[in-house]
């Protein structure tokens, strides 16, 4: 039990458990499962856990990975089997890893029952029961010099690890490339669906392949070398006309760009973590199948394309840069070897392929003039640094010239130098925050896949049309937008856009559309997800609202209002639960993501028209807008983006519920009063809330109006953490102020939530 | 130099009394507060400043004197004299901020810590620390290192994680859990 870590049954039981609670289309729970298998695989279980059920498990998380993927139905048929796979390991865990080949090969079945192909002969051949070929499948890896410090683990599997860490400076640089690479091509295969002949598509797809597999081969990653390799093969094939650009390749080409992140990833994982991370993947499946494709159905014999492609090496590694379809560059390694027959509609028809590509192809010139300019990395903790270190200087110069004594000297060059300074000092803070920001694209870009298998699973036709990839954001933010695009792409395409038929019936085009639009407004950024699909029905909303208790038989909500109560935790629109979106619940969670990183969300919607979502963000997470309010002798800042008014309240609004409760009537609103100085024990100025300002504020739905002595006036600060201090209730964080002094930022979440509604 | 901080994690009671001084001898700023001498382990030690505006910081225990801006960073300060039940005092010209490093729960964290006046940084032998006095079931003595006898004065070596750790870096139960 090294580690202190849970025993075997322990993680079993729990994965039994989590299995019974997955619903199809609930892939979070599969992502759990994930997490728990993954503390018994080969390399990572404690070594009292027996060999078999490490490679059981190994195989388990192969079926769960292609769950995920999408290749495996996410149906509760297959989960009912995969539990009952964890069944047949407990049941060889309480036989403390003595395994009678039954239970194996019954585990065996009920995975290929699922439709998971593997060997299960590797199985048997660590539970003892040894078979002669089970040697033959790695003989390559198993020729690689093998580490000294190779774990035991998994003896009867033997698989060292290659050596590739002598170069660890190069290692994580290919690391990097890789990433962006199989992003590309993820984007360039999704774009060739719609237009299948497009050579300059098929040659962004092929070279990113060469790269990898020459890189690869070079730092002796073996496995990725030879996967690649196929695949680009394969890809020849294709750009010298001996087979047809078909959805058996697509997908083939998509399957391996995942299986190579993967493998990618687990690199990382190795560099970070050491060669204990090192984790095998079985590629011999993917490269008969890229065989076969190619012996099958290729009309050409497939092996002739053994060599690379005349394009030498290091021209080929350039070349992504330049792809943007016209450019005649991109075209010239490709044509000596192009049969004209294919090569000629592609070239005479420019004008045209931007057309019907539309989202995904609006995408790769923008890249490609991103990546044109020189660029380096940098440690984003030393960008950090930078940014924080500006932050000061901007600061330490406002005190230096609000120092009286300074500002009493009236010489002009001085003056003039200060306000020099000044100009400076806010440049540098702009171009500072600015090296913060990233495209949105990166994350736009994996929407397209997204959507592509959306509308495959549920048999509608959509069409993502995308715009202003390009605008920035935080980077901080990237990661934390994701989940929440995520949900409402699902939501658009799912609850949103109808089936063909229907669609047609009500006067559309079968093919729905679906835009996300990404811009800049006013300090805020924003992301519009827009569908022309069925729209909210608000009487349907409205009479679930009143059945959930949200609102009242008799309170009237105007039609805008009602579409926002989609936002209302436990609220969902969808009748039943599918096997896309899950139980439908969900858009509070996307809510509260957003508020999280201080955003608003909220929809706007024509019934049989469509619904537009529309996600407001502040540009950064390093700064907040902020109303600064006094309080006794504190000095507090409000979130502008959560105010909504302020006001010195009128005598006649003021109400006591019982002589206790405080409401202001605004806007024919009950509002309940927060005492700001009573909460925060602070002395004020004004105690009677008709002599003092309130500021209203709303957070998740909920209003209060809060009790201030005096508005100081709009700050933008920089938000800090308070050091040590963490969780105090009202507090988000804290900022340095004008005077050198630390303001304290409300967290209005907080301050909602520890009063109560009326 | 090394003993410092490894003993700052290893104050463990099995030890020998002679091992315990052992790994506590080095080097200690000291300072006073009321009457009683204090010292805490020179390496944990960031900076010392005068008192400066603190910003106060509600639902946190009175000891929390609030925030301070140290050159572009909010640090939290704690009042020792409030920390250790002394009566309090008003700070004066002699009052300083000790402010100390120590690991947090992700990062290291720094923190200031009010005492009335700063006195010199002493080497401390092993010979001249024993172990602290046990004053019965109150616990108080948690935070105590060690006692050091120097020429008759009497120097209390304090436990700086822990009078930090249970102060500052430990969540505030009972503010904190009102809401929700």
């Amino acid at each position: 039990m090294a580690n202190g870590e849970k025993p075997l049954s322990d993680i079993l039981d729990e994965m039994a458990l989590q299995i019974l609670m997955i619903e199809p289309g609930d892939l979070s729970v599969v992502g759990e499962l994930l997490d728990l298998v993954e503390k018994i695989l080969p390399g990572y279980a404690s070594e009292d856990i027996p060999v078999v059920i490490q490679q059981m498990a190994n195989t388990f998380r192969g079926s769960l990975e292609k769950l995920i993927m999408g290749e495996l139905d996410d149906s509760a048929e297959n989960y009912e089997l995969l539990g009952e796979c964890i069944s047949r390991m407990q049941e060889i865990a309480r036989k403390e890893g003595v395994a009678d080949e039954a239970t194996i090969l019954a585990f065996s079945a009920t995975l290929k029952k699922i439709g998971f192909a593997f060997d299960e002969k590797e199985l048997l051949g660590v539970a003892g029961f040894g078979l002669a070929e089970s040697g033959e499948a790695q003989p390559e890896v198993e020729a690689a010099e093998v580490l000294s410090e190779q774990e035991p683990v998994a003896p009867a599997k033997a698989q060292p690890m290659p050596d590739f860490l002598q170069d660890k400076e190069l290692l994580s640089g290919f690391i990097e490339e890789a990433f962006e690479h199989l992003e590309s091509i993820e984007v360039n295969v999704i774009s060739l669906e719609q237009s299948p002949d497009d050579m300059d598509i098929i040659n962004n797809i092929f070279r990113p392949f060469h790269t990898i597999k020459g890189v690869s081969g070079f730092l002796n990653l073996k496995t990725i070398n030879k996967l690649a390799h196929a695949t680009e093969n394969l890809l020849d094939d294709v750009r010298n006309g001996k087979r047809e650009m078909d959805s058996g390749v697509i997908d083939i080409v998509l399957t391996v760009g995942d299986v190579l992140r993967s493998m990618v990833e687990n690199i990382k994982d190795v560099l970070e973590g050491g060669p204990d991370k090192y984790r095998d993947t079985d590629i011999t499946g993917y490269v008969a199948e890229i065989k076969q494709l190619q012996l099958g159905e290729g009309a050409a014999p497939a092996q002739t394309a053994e060599e690379p492609p005349v394009a030498p090496a290091p021209q080929a590694e350039a070349e992504p840069v330049i792809s943007s379809p016209a450019s005649p560059q991109a075209a010239a390694p490709a044509p000596p070897r192009q049969p004209s027959k294919s090569a000629a509609p592609a070239q005479a028809l420019p004008p045209q392929q931007a057309a019907p590509a539309k989202g995904p192809a609006q995408g790769a010139p923008a890249q490609a003039q991103r990546k044109i300019g020189a660029a380096i990395k940098v440690d984003v903790e030393k960008l950090d640094a930078l940014v924080n270190a500006v932050g000061e200087l901007v600061i330490m110069q406002s005190l230096v010239r609000q120092n009286p004594l300074v500002s009493r000297i009236a010489d002009p060059k001085l003056t003039k130098d200060l306000s020099q300074l000044t100009k400076i000092t806010s440049d540098l803070q702009r171009t500072a925050m600015s090296m913060r920001m990233v495209p949105i694209k990166q994350t736009f870009d994996k929407m397209i896949r997204l959507v592509r298998d959306l509308s495959k699973k549920s048999g509608k036709k959509v069409d993502l049309i995308m715009e202003g990839a390009e605008t920035e954001i935080d980077r901080n933010m990237v990661d934390s937008i994701y989940d929440p695009l995520v949900h409402m792409m699902r939501n658009s395409v799912d609850h949103g856009i109808q089936p063909p038929d229907e669609r047609e019936k009500h006067g559309k085009p079968g093919t729905g559309t679906v835009y996300l639009r990404a811009y800049q407004k006013g300090g805020s950024m924003l992301i519009e997800i827009e569908d022309d699909g069925e729209g909210l029905n608000s009487k349907k909303i409205r009479q679930k609202a009143i059945e959930r208790g949200i609102i009242s038989e008799s309170e009237s909500l105007s039609e805008y209002d009602l579409n926002n109560l989609v936002f209302v935790p436990g609220f969902s629109t969808a009748d039943k639960i599918t096997d896309v979106s899950g139980r439908g619940v969900g858009m509070d969670v996307v809510k509260k993501a957003v508020e999280k990183l201080r955003g608003k969300v909220e929809v706007q919607s024509q019934p049989g028209k469509g619904s537009l979502f529309v996600i407001r963000l502040p540009l950064t997470l390093a700064l907040i807008d902020g109303i600064m309010v006094r309080v006794g002798r504190e000095r507090y800042i409000i979130p502008t983006i959560a105010i909504q008014e302020s006001m010195h309240p009128e005598r006649e609004k003021y109400n006591t519920i019982h002589g206790k409760g405080e409401t202001l009537l605004v806007r024919g609103e009950l509002v309940p009063i927060v005492r700001l100085y009573e909460m925060f024990g602070v002395e004020p100025t004004f105690k009677d809330p008709c002599e003092a300002i309130v500021v209203v504020i709303e957070n998740e739905g909920r209003k209060r109006a809060l009790m201030v002595d005096e508005l100081l006036g709009k700050e933008e600060v920089v938000i800090k953490s308070l050091g040590g201090l963490q969780d105090i209730q009202g507090v988000a964080g804290g900022t340095i102020l004008g005077d050198g002094h630390v303001g304290l930022i409300l967290d209005l979440a907080g301050i909602v939530s520890s009063t109560k509604d009326h | 130099m090394e003993a410092a901080t490894a003993n700052v994690t290893q104050g463990n009671v099995t030890h020998g009394t002679e091992q315990i001084a052992n790994e506590l001898a080095g080097k200690y700023l000291t300072f006073s507060l009321g009457d009683e001498d204090y010292g805490v382990g020179i390496l944990s030690v960031r900076e010392i400043i005068g008192v400066m505006d603190i910003t106060a910081v509600p639902h946190t225990p009175s000891y929390i004197k609030g925030v301070i801006n140290l050159r572009g960073r909010v640090i939290p300060v704690l009042d020792l004299r409030l920390k250790f039940d002394m009566e309090p005092q008003d700070y004066n010209e002699r009052t300083c901020i000790i402010v100390v490093e120590v690991q947090g729960q992700t990062a290291p964290v720094q923190v200031g810590m009010v005492v009335d006046s700063v006195s010199e940084v002493l080497n401390i032998i092993a010979e001249e620390i024993e172990p602290p006095p046990s004053l019965g079931s109150s616990g108080e003595t948690d935070n105590i290192l060690g006692m050091a006898k120097i020429k008759g004065d009497v120097k209390i070596l304090l436990h700086v994680d822990r009078v930090v750790g249970e102060g500052v870096l430990s969540r505030f139960e009972e503010a904190g859990q009102e809401g929700n």
